[in-house]
């Protein structure tokens, strides 16, 4: 037979891929050989230093426009632009979830293979957190990335596991309220793999409608089939349901209050900015490059899907007395928002959707950041009773998450207003009314959540066991200055960024 | 080979029926042990279909990697948590059953007569063109090749795996946590220890029920022979008058 | 007969699988019923590898195996876990989150 030649592969343009699963790999050997007194002096820079090293070389890179791999990734604007977006928010994520001023030892437990609850894990109370969870990190942000520029549905499949399951074991490693962590974990798992497994049966049936795994494939034969066949029909649906139940949709999105709850503050943080955009993204190429030649037939049930999102995630969200609980519900929403701009299928919208899962991703680590340092005896206090007069004990922290808040309620001059600008404008230059007036409606429910935070922080009497706002680290003060900077920046200037996300709107292929 | 052959269709009304008296079996069955073990049975006939569509590389694979590996990871897990662990018969939320059998009917029957109208007259291309040079020696052209970047990065998969399992079931123990050799036997002999094997209960007696005590050389019981269930126990003066064992 | 047979037959395994994820609350049990829905679904790829003449199906089956593998070690071992704290493995008794 004869000789089989790898097919040429850009290494500049999936470098900031390979340094990410570098870190993640490096991070694993350290674990291996490092004392462990040294293994978190080592890891954290480490994993830092391969984020900010696929930063520079996604900059370098950013005017590549390539197919590569024998065509199984798409370096193109978008993932590009996706790949910047992750590995910023993971840098944000990383600050958060190696800080270890703020509760001694970190967020994560010690040995998560003691069991909770017994004498042994009250002794390691305060021992340092696990190491491990940096290359999971690592692993689940390269998984992201690989996702947002997968061009097959093989690779596709692989990146979605790849991210998925380093998310699942973060979820169980909280150090306080361990049983709830743990069930978190559960729920999500459970939930996940059964998601996954309707994706695959939709890949099944794309594939045998189109006898190919490639996107570009796919939207040929769709484009000759047209649109009575029954395998693309069943294909784009199964395919669907993984796709939304990552991003928490409406009728999806029912893991996403738990496990946000359940989960250690800084994973949340990250759910919430970098794994919604890495869902987004792969919406994004599968909605336009798939099946953008069809988009008719589907189109009424993901206008359905999107108003849902928008407003069960603005109603649940008033009624929620835990502020991780109502962040949860405020991301489901925020995720409706984004998919307005997917259902304008225009480069406007790509670029609008694009610079909103940036902008709403800084500021929900910021206010994440701000969860984690709200602080009584038993660890973080999430209730919202118990954030009554914090105002007046904290002002500055207090001001800083009003600012946020504000930031997501769509107030102008903060990133929450261009961002909710810039999907509106390109649904409504697409002709989608209603969903933009059922997104300011819903808009407008959610601000009353975020409103009434504000005033039970000032206006509330501060109770005596009002708990204290702790002391921030150098890590999480870097993350709520970034944090805070890129909302009011992107709210104030957003016309750099959003430049750069018009320009990278385009796919490939 | 476009067409079915006769033999095909034969094995396929054999095993159809195994593998969907598999699924329900493992879906009914109230015991978690039996559940895995119908699942086995389902896997190992869509083993033989991999064999007779496919070739024999991927039903091997499939009998290997997921009745040899996957099924037995779960029979290992459930032996670990207690074979107990089934199911009670207590619906949480009222009528979630039903809706979901109802469900699950529905989507069936959608999914099914969709592919059977949509697929009835399609042509199958059969696999002898791409097996030209052989079933594996086929696969691997494709998958070193236009896959090979989705092959790479599943070593991510596995090294997460590998962490996983390390930081969720290993307990690490230092030295000094753990007990030395020389510490296990100072205390086996310390005061206040009996450092013989307890005596099996009905040893030196003349039954052998767990209730029957061990005798001392002296006939007096010997209260470490029984358990404390035993002990606890409330006789009723039937049970508890002699039995006459003792004498012949 | 066709090979289409294979695909109804696939369609009913991953419906049961998929019904048996809801009424089921043994989480171990639950994931194997996904473990199903997986197989079902290797029985689709390969069969449509057949009728399309193409491999990738196939490849596609050997991928699933291989995540498979992976997320059954780590599923298993967040369900130990949660096991050995609460000495049970019931969906349900896994409910401090619901309120």
């Amino acid at each position: 037979m004869e000789e089989l030649h790898l097919p040429p592969i850009d290494y500049a343009a999936i470098a900031p891929l390979l340094l990410v699963f570098g870190a993640g790999c490096v991070g694993v050997l350290v674990e291996a050989f490092v004392p462990r007194a040294w293994r978190y002096r080592v890891q954290v820079p480490l994993l830092l230093a391969g984020l900010v090293a696929a930063l520079i070389a996604l900059i370098s890179v950013a005017d590549k426009r390539v197919s590569t791999a024998g065509g199984a990734l798409a370096i193109d604007g978008p993932a590009l632009f996706l790949q910047g977006g992750l590995v910023a928010l993971g840098i944000v994520s990383v600050l958060l979830i190696a800080e270890r001023r703020v509760e001694r030892g970190g967020a994560f437990v010690a040995q998560a293979s003691v069991v909770a609850g017994t004498d042994s894990d009250r002794r390691q109370s305060s021992q340092p957190g696990a190491t491990e969870v940096y290359p999971l990190t690592a692993f689940a942000l390269g998984g992201m990335m690989l996702f947002c520029a997968a061009n097959d549905l093989v690779t596709m499949f692989v990146a979605l596991e790849v991210f998925s399951l380093p998310l699942y074991l973060l979820c169980a490693l909280a150090r306080r309220r361990r049983l709830l962590s743990q069930e978190a974990s559960v729920k999500y798992f459970l939930l996940g793999a059964f998601s996954s497994a309707f994706f695959l049966y939709g890949v099944a049936l794309l594939y045998g409608f189109a006898g190919t795994m490639s996107f570009t494939g796919l939207r040929e034969a769709a484009a000759e089939a047209g649109s009575e066949d029954t395998l693309l029909f069943l294909g784009i649906a199964m395919l669907s349901v993984g796709l939304l139940f990552k991003a928490a949709m409406v009728p999806f999105h029912v893991w996403t209050p738990d496990v946000y709850q359940g989960a250690p503050t800084p994973v949340t943080g990250m759910m919430a900015a970098c794994t919604k955009l890495a869902a987004f993204g792969g919406i994004l190429r599968v909605f336009t490059v798939g099946f953008a030649d069809i988009n008719l037939d589907w189109e009424p049930i993901l206008i359905a899907v999107a108003i849902a999102t928008m407003l069960v995630g603005a109603v649940m969200a008033v009624t929620q007395t835990d502020i991780k609980r109502l962040l949860a519900y405020s991301s489901i929403a925020n995720a409706g928002y984004v998919f307005t701009g997917v259902l304008a299928l225009s480069e406007e919208g790509v670029a609008g959707t694009m610079f909103y899962l940036v902008a709403y991703g800084f500021t929900v680590l910021a206010a994440f950041a701000v969860v984690t340092l709200v602080r009584d005896a038993d660890g973080e206090a999430t209730h919202l009773s118990r954030w009554a007069g914090l105002g007046r004990r904290s002002p500055l922290f207090a001001g800083l998450f009003t600012v946020l808040m504000l930031a997501f309620a769509g107030i102008p001059l903060t990133s929450g207003f261009t961002s909710k600008f810039a999907v509106f404008s390109a649904a409504l230059g697409a002709d989608q009314v209603t969903l933009v007036i059922v997104g300011l409606i819903s808009s407008a429910v959610l601000a009353f959540p975020y409103l009434r935070v504000v005033v039970l922080m000032y206006l509330s009497e501060p109770a005596e066991d009002t708990p204290t706002v702790s002391l921030p680290g150098v890590f999480t003060s870097l993350a709520l200055v970034i944090g805070l900077v890129a909302t009011i920046g992107l709210g104030v200037v957003p016309g750099p960024v959003l430049e750069l996300a018009e320009q990278a709107s385009s796919f490939i292929g | 080979m476009a067409d079915v052959t006769t033999g095909e269709q034969i094995v396929f009304w054999i095993l159809a029926p195994v593998a969907l008296g598999g699924a329900i079996g493992m879906v009914a069955a109230r015991n978690a042990v039996h559940s895995a073990l119908f699942l086995v049975c389902t896997m190992l006939s869509l083993g033989v279909f991999y064999v007779v569509q496919a070739g024999a590389f991927i039903g091997v694979v499939q009998v290997i990697v997921y009745t040899g590996a996957i099924m037995m990871l779960f029979l290992f897990v459930l032996m670990l948590v207690g074979r107990d662990a089934s199911d009670s018969l207590i619906e949480v939320l009222r009528g979630q059953r039903m809706a979901a059998i109802v469900l699950g009917i529905g989507f069936a029957g959608l999914t099914a007569t969709g592919l059977a109208r949509g697929l009835g007259e399609v042509e199958t291309e059969g696999l002898e063109a791409v097996n030209a040079v052989g079933n594996v020696p086929a696969i691997a052209a494709e998958l070193f090749t236009h896959y090979v970047f989705a092959f790479e990065i599943t070593s991510a998969l596995l090294i997460t795996a590998a962490l996983g399992a390390m930081v969720l079931a290993h307990i690490e123990r230092r030295k000094g946590e753990r007990l030395t050799q020389r510490e296990r036997s100072r205390a086996r002999f310390a005061p206040g220890n009996y450092p013989a094997p307890k005596a099996g209960p009905g040893v030196f007696a003349t039954s052998d029920s767990v209730a029957t005590p061990a005798l001392l050389p002296d006939r007096t019981i010997a209260e470490r022979s029984l358990t404390d269930v035993v002990r606890i126990r409330e006789l009723t003066a039937a049970e508890a008058r002699p039995k006459g064992t003792d004498r012949r | 007969m066709t090979p289409t047979y294979y695909l109804v037959l696939s369609a009913a395994l991953f419906t049961i699988g998929a019904v048996g994820v809801l009424i089921r609350r043994n989480a171990i049990v639950v994931f194997m019923c996904v473990e199903l829905m997986l197989n079902a679904v290797n029985l689709s790829l390969v069969t449509f590898s057949r009728t399309t003449g193409t491999l990738d199906g196939q490849i596609m089956a050997f991928f699933v195996m291989v995540v498979a593998a992976a997320e059954v070690v780590i599923g298993l071992a967040i369900i130990m876990s949660i096991y050995r704290t609460r000495r049970s493995a019931s969906v349900d008794d896994a409910n401090l989150l619901k309120y």
